[in-house]
């Protein structure tokens, strides 16, 4: 009797200790000062020369400003410097920084600075490995950086290059004093940044808290005063903190969660017509050789021909959970060849080209054999969409096998070692500003982005021709004359503009980007 | 004593070198990790130069033998995403795995025992099917589908726990915070209440099969007989004669339980958001950063290898016939 009031009293006291836990209110959401961002990876590095990932480079573009910037429209415009002087040869970049800058713990950010940053990112010593040292300066053709007034760096590069302030806009700046004194690990741990926000707190996986930094001279003082990046790596639950009001903006949002959202009342899809390109390359190097396919697309017809076998609209619309036209190139709109019809999509001309070519059904009904690969869980459905792509070559006598890799450890190795293939499905980054940005992705017949080694003589000495020319109109003849190339000898199957869906609450008003930057400090409330 | 806890430190020592061989030997067969710390729009030249600047072009016995020397030092490196050391990387997050698992094990063993317990003393009765039901259905339901569960119904629809995040509780412990400590511990036990039946609810069925079926056993003896032929009650003869024993099992179970739950983490980690080794591993296994995965791994085979060394030693304890040699 004495046990069992003992084990009364503590199934009692148990069911009051845990009532507070129940009925408590629930996690605290959002307030009006504090904006909350979700995303699916943590940053790994908040030192902005060894950022490389969208998901690190969204939460460093509100902690470091940038000498210019690119705005939604794919404009150009002043940021911390206020003008540029290009030299006469186009290899110098001289800019003029606003007045009274300073860094986060108010050290003043002047043209010494400037240069340290561009001289830090491309320090051998320092082996840096993210976006600014590889890709930024490689395309850019970096050389150097001086300082010609107090106010004053100049950036130095190799040659004319239309797109050379365009990749500035992605070096962050920083104050040399501050970073002089760092180790590399608190560089990467404890940022002091020049940007609109302030950094405050990390908690690795978890959540990165900022704040407001009021002496920001381009400050919008009606955003929120903190932004909370926090990290859900499940889709699943990214939308349930949301739809329960606990976070306000969201993204990669899979199609078939778009309802639930939709339907939630306290959120909604902003479905944004993005402009990462995704297609189907074709590798024309020794690497591939003998394996399915190899041969059959060295020639120029059959990869035309593949580009009427594939139903793009009806992929968009039942993969992707979005309307989409055909791209009719590698470059968006408005920078495309206003001219060029997209390839539709028409199996029977598909065949007859094939067949024009020189390869007819055999007596089981297949053309030719081929290997197509991809990586999982990269692009938007891409597992669903490579599948279906499959099925449209076997339609059409191409009897596909589909080889579809884990991406970071399978696919990307064999693309970047020119591996995959004969055909391979992947996306690359793009942009509205200037259209050599995307085409830059074929700028080298032995270097990547051209993954699969195409040549072809009229476009790459069209290269040279760029690098002569000084005036837009000139430069624009080229450009469309080399999408008129990369049409007629194609390249890539190119298929569609990659769509991106946030998830976001109602309560604010924010607009996404088509880059998929997610810029964040010009959200406020509505 | 002395030379058992000896012999088995140094079997430990074994475990935890080859456990680190074959993780190493595994995470470069995987391929070149070059690759994974290029751009893919990276030239040819610059991934040989990053491959050498990563001591990747080293032969493989070099990298490994540099490893652990370095690690004999006490020097695991750096992380080769983030550059920071890679020990520093596990033991912040340890904290936040170890709340889990422990929250997991108490769950599991706080409720299995009793469970177990009940359904044999009930055994054929519809108690006793239940419990059997339930034991069947924890132990096959997937762990990411009953976490989503949870957070779609408890988290969502009913809005009495949070959906995800975590509220630290051993980190400002072992600063000596304690008021942060106590003040957390409301927001912290309801963070953990979903992920912990998350992780907790297979060892929780297989537990109480365990102890159900070891309870059956034991109470066909002949010295349950005796305390019972003596008039003892039926509680003080389950409690004090019969679960004693029947434990014993379940102590065996338990040493290797930290390791279940430890792999049973990552899962979870992920979809409560939980920011604990177990993501830390999963991603950088994905990233190939050998420094952090090896690391990681030291770190739990000591784990593992210390709870079984502890349960060995409780045996004594439990059972006066188990002596160590």
């Amino acid at each position: 009797m004495y046990l069992t009031l003992k084990l009364r009293v503590l199934i009692a006291v148990l069911i009051l200790a845990l009532l507070p836990l129940v009925v408590s209110a629930q996690a605290p959401g959002p307030d009006e000062t504090t904006l909350i961002v979700a995303q699916s990876t943590d940053v790994t590095s908040l030192d902005p020369p060894q950022v490389g990932a969208r998901p690190e480079s969204n939460v460093v573009a509100h902690l470091f400003g940038n000498l210019y910037d690119i705005d939604v429209a794919g404009n150009i415009t002043p940021s911390l410097a206020e003008d540029v002087r290009v030299s006469e040869d186009g290899t110098e970049y001289t800019f003029t920084l606003r007045e009274g800058l300073t860094c986060h713990n108010g050290e003043p950010l002047t043209a010494e600075d400037v240069v340290y940053t561009f001289q830090r990112a491309a320090d051998p010593e320092l082996a840096f490995t993210g976006n600014t040292p590889g890709f930024v300066f490689s395309s850019m053709g970096y050389v150097d950086a001086r300082v010609d007034g107090e106010l004053e760096p100049t950036i130095i590069i190799d040659a004319r290059n239309s797109i050379a302030l365009g990749l500035i806009t992605e070096v962050r700046i920083y104050c040399m004093d501050t970073y002089e004194a760092m180790t590399l690990e608190e560089a990467a741990n404890n940022p002091v940044g020049s940007g609109p926000y302030r950094f405050v707190e990390w908690v690795r996986d978890d959540y990165l808290l900022m704040e407001k930094w009021d002496d920001y001279a381009l400050f919008d003082p009606d955003t929120f005063e903190q932004i909370v990046w926090r990290v859900i790596p499940e889709a699943s639950t990214r939308v349930a903190e949301l739809i329960a009001g606990n976070v306000d903006i969201i993204t990669n949002v899979l199609p078939d969660q778009h309802d639930a959202v939709n339907n939630s009342g306290v959120a909604e899809i902003q479905a944004v017509q993005g402009f990462r390109r995704i297609f189907i390359g074709f590798n024309f190097t020794d690497n591939v050789e003998g394996l399915p396919g190899a041969e059959e697309v060295q020639d120029p017809a059959v990869r035309v021909a593949l580009q009427y076998a594939v139903d793009v609209p009806t992929i968009c619309a039942a993969r992707l959970g979005v309307e989409c036209e055909r791209a009719n190139g590698m470059v968006n709109a408005p920078n495309n060849h206003p001219e060029l019809e997209p390839y539709p999509y028409d199996p029977e001309q598909a065949e007859a080209l094939l067949d024009e070519a020189g390869y007819p059904r055999d007596e089981n009904g297949v053309r030719f054999e081929m290997i197509l690969q991809g990586g999982r869980n990269r692009y938007l459905n891409d597992e669903a969409v490579i599948l279906t792509i499959c099925q449209y070559l076997d339609d059409i006598g191409v009897q596909t096998d589909c080889q579809i890799q884990d991406f970071n450890t399978e696919f990307i190795p064999a693309l970047v070692s020119q591996q995959a293939g004969p055909m391979y499905f992947v996306g690359s980054g793009g942009g509205n500003w200037n259209p050599l940005y995307e085409m830059a992705d074929l700028a080298g017949t032995d270097s990547n982005p051209n993954y699969g080694r195409w040549f072809n003589e009229e476009w790459f000495s069209s290269w040279d021709r760029l690098a002569e020319v000084g005036n837009p109109e000139e430069e624009r003849e080229i450009v469309l004359n080399m999408l008129e190339i990369f049409y007629n000898d194609p390249p890539w199957l190119m298929l569609y503009f990659q769509p991106d869906f946030y998830g976001v609450s109602t309560r604010l008003a924010w607009e996404g980007r088509r880059d998929e930057k997610l810029y964040v400090q010009d959200a406020t409330l509505r | 004593m002395g030379i058992y806890l000896t012999r088995r430190l140094l079997q430990s020592l074994l475990v935890v070198f080859g456990v680190t061989l074959v993780t190493f030997l595994t995470l470069h067969l995987a391929g070149d990790p070059t690759y994974l710390y290029v751009s893919d729009r990276a030239s040819d030249e610059e991934i040989a130069e990053i491959r050498t600047r990563l001591g990747f072009d080293r032969p493989l016995t070099e990298q490994y033998i540099q490893f652990m020397t370095n690690v004999a030092r006490g020097d695991f490196g750096n992380s080769l995403v983030s550059r920071t050391p890679a020990m520093d990387l596990i033991l912040e997050r340890l904290p936040a795995t170890l709340e889990l698992t422990i929250f997991a094990m108490v769950f599991a063993l706080s409720l299995s025992i009793p469970i177990g317990i009940i359904s044999a003393t009930r055994r054929g009765t519809v108690t006793d099917g239940g419990v059997m039901l339930f034991a069947i259905f924890g132990q096959s339901v997937p762990s990411f589908w009953l976490g989503i569960m949870l957070i779609l119904i408890v988290g969502l629809q009913w809005r009495i726990l949070p959906i995800s995040g975590h509220v630290p509780l051993l980190d400002p412990l072992l600063a000596g915070d304690l008021s942060t400590f106590v003040n957390n511990i409301p927001e912290a036990i309801r963070h953990l209440i979903m992920p912990g039946i998350t992780i907790g609810v297979f060892s929780l069925s297989r537990n109480a099969r365990l102890v159900r079926s070891a309870m059956l056993e034991v109470q066909s003896q002949d010295y349950i007989r005796t305390a019972r032929a003596k008039g003892l009650r039926d509680r003080l003869v389950i409690t004090r004669h019969a679960l004693r024993n029947a434990l014993l099992p379940l102590v065996t179970i338990i040493g290797l339980e930290l390791g279940f739950l430890l792999s049973g983490v990552v899962v979870v980690e992920t979809v409560f958001s939980w920011p604990g080794v177990g993501r830390l591993v999963f991603n950088s296994i994905n990233q190939r950063d050998i420094p952090v995965v090896q690391a990681a791994v030291i770190v739990f085979s000591f784990m593992f290898v210390a709870s079984n060394l502890i349960v060995d030693l409780l045996y004594t304890r439990l059972d006066p016939r188990v002596r160590l040699h």
